[in-house]
């Protein structure tokens, strides 16, 4: 029986072995006052430098927090919220887009605190910080920033077939747009699962035609003669102007295709232009100049019904899983102080708007006129779920991209009924539900 | 086998736990245990919280309550899963063909003598060692619309003119994905056919082909009947895999363009864990169950129709 | 099998096609190879472009390989993919062992149903369970560790390490227990010091098998582990290569080459294993 014993012994040791080894895994959060913060990999790579190197040190010895900054692919933030939620832990501090916040209201700590004392220091929140953060009973997550989307395109170009300014109305960019494929320099524009460059594209193109998804009342209006116009409008305009390659595209794609020059003008965030100046010789036109002269950037053309803007929206929510929040609140009203906001925000170059009034008076926006157009970001642009009151039923038609695919179906040959019928009853499935 | 006579045991006292375990029925419990005790946990115990959670409306962060068949009329109505299905279908049917057919003929060309045999045998298994994401990873990377290496190739032999859009048109996109999908399953196939395929005695061709039968024949008649029994527990493992597979869509498209290449668990993962809609997500992946049930019984029935011819 | 017919035959309906299938299936290593070595400047050419060269390059470059092991946590990855692997790994084997000694070996009244039982367990597959598993690991409050996995894993893979076994025990023949119980050995020391090294390949196929496909798995570490110093290696690769507008494809692809290591430097020492393990498991 010796050896059966001395086996068993082996056994235990190494089992004990192992969780000496396991227990070498567990974060080493546990060690101090810690925040984990999630967000997104910033398109501005200099911002997270920024982050990493400067500001969350300055922070540590300032309020004696240790910040644990984890950057991630936007796209896959939201999947990382639910799993951190069933798990029941992981970051405290979770970056979170446009009306998202009203999904996780369950898992959220209350930030009124830290969202009232910025709002008063620094003029008040745009309306559609309010709405995207704010649900009547409390307020589910810290506004961060508005990115927002413009048309980037090519000056040269344009100015090549007739446009000296860049095309106000839908039918003149379609116009533009044609003669510009003819010379194999198509439009680009994603239709794809994107959480960026496709809702901030198919929500104000809905909305310019007079579509909407629910009235003032949260009726469910999509199924309407406006939403058809703009499906018959998309689907010609598509064919006869876009890189048919966007249906797949990410919000990566477009950013790629403009800088090696296979597109002539793409709905996008400033990125392309920040990076055309970053390295600036490295992206040169078929002339051989630097491309970033040739960059300029304007909204979204107009529709029969107005013109409008949906912009990417940023906040931060502490989660109710989370052991240091306390901590995370600190935090989160250290950063929104201006003194320190301001350094990330000019770090920035104008990518990012801030989502209160007092910013759009800030110099930085004078030194580049071709950013000019992005200051007022914040203040135009409006939600999804428009014209109805941002809710957990609009981020869930959001998040499930049903108006960007509604389009993608269009445009991939679905008769333009069949496809906004379609949309407008995955629409009321959810609009009805509790 | 033949192990030489071990030289006899000296055992001197045999405690009550020992003799307990003489009885077959006692040590074949203690040693089935902690299997079933895992698989308990882990699988049975899992499958029934799936069950209950496709038959409530759990969101994340959020336990709902009991709502009856709703999530499955509501995922039967929804077009994408419809697509889903559809996709899971034919993904399963046609990649299952092509592994069969080109497997066959890999394992056949296997079959033979030559120099190096067992070094090509050990270098073409590797796309099914390595790690699937990471081998798709770089397939990925081939089909990149704007640096594809696949576009060079048939731009430079002439057959195209402008790119192929591998991954971006909803068309292509299924059949690109396939393509992938045989890639790493071919190797599988033809290792184990080969197996099979050693185990006929080479009499029988050659009294196959003193009867007259030619190449054809041979096979047909003599190869492919005695092979079966191994192809169908191929096929079948394959089948199940290929149906629930995850991975290659995930990392290839998404499950886009628009929805286009979809299939149950990734419609799943997205409802469940992307959208957060926890009980939808369990009612698709659950949508599988039956689809696999049927298909396994299936081919359980057409094992024992052969076996028993 | 005899090759009739000139020579010209043997090339077109030999060589030709297994020249093929050989091409076929190791191109995409090769493809990763050089990407991981060329240089970023050459990487981002597109496809048309006219000093596209695919195929090699003629700047070699490790910054990709550097980058890859000095700025991201896949160092950590591939620790964590190997422990747990190597976890998952014995637990299997240990299970599965002595799960297949009792269907192969012993005859009791529910070993019909309980081989059955271990069968249909195949029939649920990860991506079917993975969402209410995840609700159990979180009332476990093992989310975000290693256990989540090593504990799992075994799920799938003692049911075929079992089948394997039971194979592999069948064709051991029983007098051999039968000589050891005559000379005084207990039922279980005879499956203990008799059968199981007598049985070592087999036990070795099965676990080279369960090893490759620990490292194989993904959509339980994508939804049990979000913290990026758990995550394995194919998890980490496919999440964190990926920074905002750019996908590193150098990076990638290095990610991709090393992670592939581990399994196939295991694979090269036990090949006749591992084909044994594929062989085994469809003839048993």
């Amino acid at each position: 029986m010796a050896r059966f014993t001395r086996r068993k012994f082996l056994k235990a040791s190494g089992a004990g072995l192992a969780g000496i080894l396991a227990s070498h895994q567990a974060p080493v959060f546990a060690q101090q006052s810690t925040v984990h913060w999630i967000k997104w990999n910033d398109f501005v790579p200099a911002s997270d430098e920024l982050l990493r190197k400067t500001m969350l040190p300055e922070a540590m010895k300032a309020l004696g927090i240790k910040i644990n900054l984890e950057t991630v692919n936007g796209n896959d933030l939201q999947p990382r919220v639910t799993s951190a939620i069933q798990s029941g832990s992981g970051p405290d501090v979770f970056m979170l887009f446009n009306n998202h916040p009203h999904i996780y209201s369950a898992s959220s700590v209350d930030v009124s605190d830290v969202a009232e004392a910025v709002a008063k220091a620094q003029g008040g929140y745009y309306n559609v910080a309010k709405a995207n953060t704010m649900d009547g009973k409390k307020v589910l997550s810290v506004p961060w920033a508005v990115i927002g989307a413009m048309i980037a395109y090519r000056k040269s170009w344009f100015e090549e077939v007739g446009f000296s300014e860049f095309p106000e109305t839908w039918e003149q960019y379609h116009d533009a747009g044609k003669k510009l494929k003819a010379k194999g320099r198509p439009l680009g524009q994603t239709l794809g699962h994107t959480f960026g460059d496709a809702p901030t594209f198919s929500y104000p193109y809905l909305w310019s035609w007079g579509g909407k998804e629910v009235d003032e009342k949260g009726k469910v209006v999509l199924d309407s003669k406006e939403t058809l116009e703009s499906m018959k409008f998309m689907q010609s305009f598509w064919k006869d102007a876009f890189d048919e390659g966007g249906l797949a595209w990410d919000d990566t794609n477009n950013n790629r295709a403009f800088l090696s020059g296979t597109i002539s003008a793409t709905l996008n965030g400033a990125s392309i232009y920040i990076e055309s100046m970053r390295k600036a010789d490295q992206y040169q036109t078929e002339k051989g100049a630097q491309m970033k002269t040739d960059i300029l950037h304007s909204p979204l053309p107009k529709g029969p019904k107005g013109q409008f803007g949906f912009h990417l929206f940023q906040s931060h929510m502490v989660m109710r899983y989370s052991k240091n929040q306390k901590a995370a609140k600190e935090f989160l009203g250290w950063i929104h102080t201006p003194a320190n906001y301001e350094k990330w925000f000019v770090s920035q170059k104008g990518y990012s708007t801030p989502p209160t009034a007092q910013w759009e008076k800030h110099k930085m926006w004078d030194e580049d006129p071709v950013m000019a157009p992005f200051k007022i970001a914040g203040r135009l642009g409006l939600s999804p779920g428009y014209a109805g009151p941002p809710n957990r039923k609009s981020a869930e038609v959001l998040t499930k991209y049903i108006i960007t695919d509604m389009y993608a179906k269009g445009v991939q040959g679905m008769a333009p009924q069949e496809a906004v019928k379609w949309a407008a009853g995955e629409v009321s499935q959810i609009y009805s539900g509790s | 086998m033949e192990a030489s006579k071990p030289a006899p045991f000296q055992f001197v006292s045999r405690g009550p736990i020992s003799r307990a375990l003489e009885r077959e029925g006692t040590l074949a419990f203690w040693l089935l245990a902690p299997t079933l005790l895992i698989l308990t946990v882990f699988i049975a115990y899992p499958f029934v919280l799936g069950v209950w959670l496709s038959l409530s409306n759990s969101t994340v962060g959020e336990p709902g309550h009991f709502i009856g068949l709703a999530n499955f009329y509501k995922i039967f109505a929804d077009s994408i899963f419809r697509t889903a299905a559809y996709n899971t279908f034919v993904y399963t049917a046609i990649t299952t063909v092509f592994k069969l057919a080109l497997g066959l003929w890999l394992a056949l060309l296997l079959n033979r003598h030559f120099r190096g045999k067992s070094w090509v045998r050990a270098f073409i298994l590797l796309p099914f060692i390595i790690p699937t994401v990471l081998s798709t990873l770089a397939w990925k990377w081939m089909f990149d619309p704007t640096f594809s290496v696949f576009n060079w190739l048939f731009w430079k032999l002439h057959i195209i003119n402008s790119r192929i859009n591998w991954l971006g048109d909803p068309d292509l996109a299924m059949g690109s994905i396939m393509i992938v999908n045989v890639w790493r399953g071919v190797p599988f196939y033809a290792i184990s056919l080969l197996a099979g395929l050693q185990t006929i005695n080479p009499d029988l061709h050659e009294a196959a082909a003193i009867d007259g039968a030619n190449r054809f024949q041979r096979f047909w008649y003599v190869t492919w009947p005695l092979l079966l029994p191994v192809t169908m527990v191929v096929v079948l493992f394959s089948v199940i895999q290929t149906f629930a597979d995850f991975q290659l869509v995930y990392v290839l498209t998404g499950g886009g363009p628009a929805n286009a290449t979809h299939l149950f668990a990734t419609y799943a993962y997205q409802i469940g864990i992307g959208t957060g809609l926890l009980s939808e997500g369990a009612a698709i992946s659950l949508a599988m169950f039956p689809a696999l049930l049927l298909v396994v019984v299936f081919q359980l029935w057409y094992i024992r129709k052969v076996e028993n011819r | 099998m005899m090759i009739e017919g000139a020579r010209w035959r043997k090339w077109l309906w030999f060589y030709l096609p297994l020249g093929a299938f050989i091409v076929a299936l190791l191109f995409p290593f090769y493809w990763m190879v050089v990407t991981t070595v060329r240089p970023d400047g050459e990487l981002y050419r597109p496809w048309n472009h006219p000093l596209y060269s695919p195929f090699w390059t003629s700047h070699p470059t490790f910054e990709h390989v550097k980058e890859l092991l000095l700025e991201t946590l896949f160092n950590t990855w591939m620790l964590n993919t190997m422990f747990i692997a190597l976890a998952a790994t014995l637990i299997s084997l240990a299970c599965g062992v002595i799960a297949g000694y009792a269907l192969a070996r012993l005859t009791f009244r529910w070993a019909g149903l309980l081989g059955t039982a271990i069968f249909v367990t195949y029939l649920v597959p990860q991506t079917l369970l993975f969402i209410p598993l995840a609700e159990i690991i979180r009332d476990y409050r093992i989310g975000d560790t290693p256990w989540a996995l090593i504990l799992t894993y075994p799920t799938f893979l003692i049911p075929f390490c079992t089948w394997l076994m039971m194979g592999y025990f069948k064709t051991i023949p029983k007098e051999l227990e039968e000589c050891a119980r005559i000379d005084g050995a207990a039922r279980w020391q005879a499956m203990v010091y008799i059968i199981l090294p007598i049985a070592v390949p087999g036990i070795l196929s099965a676990g080279i098998f369960a090893f490759t496909l620990s490292w194989n798995e993904f959509i339980y570490a994508l939804v049990f582990l979000s913290s990026p110093e758990q995550k394995t290696v194919p998890v980490g690769v496919t999440s964190e290569l990926i920074r905002g507008d750019v996908f590193f494809w150098g990076s990638l692809m290095a990610g991709a080459l090393i992670g592939s290591i581990p399994v196939a430097i295991v694979y090269s020492f036990f090949v006749e294993h591992y084909v044994a393990g594929v062989t085994g498991s469809v003839k048993g």
